[in-house]
């Protein structure tokens, strides 16, 4: 449910890489159970934002970070294992990515890595994160086939699934279905209203309808900076505090 | 004017045609030529080296000061070598590789190692014979010995291995390692459980066919551990050996008297050896990518 309370406080967030600068002056706060919906067109800093967010920036040795993320009011730069960090963040790629394993091994992949072992416990937990990615009636008869042969949109909801499998509190969708044909996307847009009783989802997406339909609220980013965040009813009228949210959301430019 | 019926013939089209058949008989001739030089080879060395090809031959030591007996020693001796440089280069090559490729970023420090191991493949074998002489037989006092070549040899081989397992790292998808770094994993785990299996394939093909490339090399062994002719197989890594590349050059130039068919059918057992060792590179390469995951 959103509540009031904040789960991300971004403050002055800034990220470069050598020349160019993808974040700039970047505040704004994700509240706890909300989905918030990031819009703008490509380059406008959707991802390197979630790419902060979850420090898969220290992956990319030219990109420098400043400023401050704090999740449930504990900065991210403190965490001395970011993955600790981001066993609590689940994050799904433009690009639907099956690992070159098993389907039930693509699901069980994090918490292995995280020590469980318990066969019964896997079982279960696979079952159900498939059954949440709305997958797992396609693939109940074959978990043993490998995640990389399955088509395009299964493969985005085993990602998905797989982003589940951490129970994770926050979630973020980078332009999920940029490679998905449109009844997949559906079917992953009911899934996302599903997890949202559960937990806080942050969507970056360059189809502004697709943040008509799901967002709670809705940021507009452009060159990096953020141009405006507001109810995505408020985005989506007249009313914008910023003139360029409204032509893009009609499609003057974008 | 009559107007062309579709897809007939054009002047220009009839030209391209023309064109491509001429490059296309070039290709496949220049193809034909680049395996005729393999056969005839072949060729000779069975023609020549057929008549004393004896299973005693095989199995028995040389006599008669080598104008008589078998390759036995020389056989053993290169197995020898070949299997204490591997077991010296394939590991350190392949933890190096990993780091290179998995760990290291891209700055001067690493440029400056790869461009070392770049050109530590160029140098020629007879310097790695003298640098295997200064440093294993005089300066660590390892003397001439099965260990002195044989580290001689890995020397030589490493940046071969470095080089051909870096690219098969390189080969696996970055997407796969994102993917599992979002998961919390690990570095180390990310490698473990996802870049080495898919890319065990090519690291192995690399390896032995490096293997191959030991086996053949005179210039590194000669000076640093094998020896003439030794009538004992080696007992241990500090005992010299013979080998078949050595043994080859003796029979050839340093030996009067020596039947002709002896080094031929020496040079036979050599390029045998070798070729069975690709063939099971090209074996074990085309299983492994009939089990490739994605």
């Amino acid at each position: 449910m959103v509540s009031t309370a904040n789960k991300i406080e971004i403050r002055g967030l800034r990220a470069a890489y050598p020349g160019k600068v993808v974040l700039e002056d970047v505040s704004l706060d994700v509240r706890e159970g909300e989905i918030l919906a990031i819009i703008g067109p490509a380059g406008a800093g959707k991802t390197s934002l979630l790419n902060c967010i979850n420090r898969m920036s220290d992956m990319i040795p030219s990109m420098k970070v400043e400023g401050s993320i704090r999740i449930d009011g504990r900065e991210v730069r403190d965490f001395r294992d970011p993955s600790e960090l981001r066993r609590r963040i689940g994050v799904v790629f433009p690009l639907p990515v099956g690992l070159p394993m098993s389907i039930f091994d693509n699901v069980a992949f994090a918490p292995r890595m995280g020590g469980m072992h318990d066969k019964k416990k896997l079982a279960e937990l696979v079952e159900r994160c498939l059954r949440q990615a709305a997958l797992f009636d396609e693939v109940k008869d074959r978990l043993g086939d490998l995640g990389t042969r399955l088509s395009g949109g299964q493969q985005q909801r085993l990602t998905i699934a797989r982003a589940l499998s951490l129970d994770p509190e926050i979630l973020c969708l980078d332009e999920f279905s940029i490679a998905v044909d449109p009844v997949t996307t559906m079917k992953i847009e009911e899934v996302i209203k599903e997890l949202k009783q559960r937990m806080t989802i942050i969507l970056a997406t360059n189809l502004v309808l697709q943040a008509r339909r799901l967002g709670d609220r809705t940021a507009l980013f452009l060159d990096g900076r953020l141009v405006e965040i507001a109810p995505t009813e408020t985005i989506f009228s007249r009313h914008t505090a910023d003139v360029r949210t409204f032509q893009y959301v009609q499609g003057v430019f974008g | 004017m009559n107007t062309p019926l579709p897809f007939s013939t054009t002047a220009v089209t009839q030209a391209n045609r023309n064109r491509e058949s001429v490059i296309r008989a070039l290709l496949g001739i220049v193809t034909v030529l680049l395996v005729l030089p393999l056969l005839a080879i072949l060729g000779l060395l069975v023609k020549h080296g057929a008549p004393a090809m004896t299973l005693d031959f095989l199995l028995t030591a040389p006599a008669a000061g080598m104008t008589a007996g078998g390759i036995f020693p020389a056989i053993v001796g290169t197995l020898w070598l070949v299997g204490v440089s591997l077991a010296v280069a394939a590991p350190i090559g392949v933890l190096a590789a990993i780091y290179l490729n998995e760990y290291a970023g891209d700055h001067w420090g690493t440029r400056i190692v790869h461009l070392a191991i770049v050109n530590l493949a160029g140098v020629p074998s007879i310097v790695h014979a003298l640098f295997g002489v200064g440093a294993f037989v005089l300066f660590l006092h390892l003397g001439t010995s099965i260990l002195s070549a044989s580290l001689t040899l890995a020397i030589m081989t490493l940046p071969v291995i470095i080089a051909s397992t870096k690219e098969a790292l390189a080969a696996v998808p970055m997407s796969f390692r994102q993917a599992c770094w979002v998961l919390g994993a690990s570095r180390w785990q990310t490698i473990r459980h996802v870049v080495l299996p898919n890319s065990i394939q090519g690291i192995l093909t690399g390896v032995i066919l490096q293997v191959s490339r030991a086996a053949g090399e005179t210039a590194p062994v000669m000076f640093t551990g094998a020896a003439f002719y030794l009538p004992f197989l080696p007992q241990s890594v500090h005992d010299q050996c013979m080998a078949l590349s050595m043994h080859l050059f003796t029979l050839s130039t340093q030996v009067p008297g020596v039947p002709e068919a002896l080094p031929y059918a020496t040079a036979l057992v050599l390029v045998a050896l070798v070729m069975s060792v690709n063939l099971t590179s090209i074996l074990l390469r085309s299983y492994l990518r009939s089990r490739r995951k994605w």
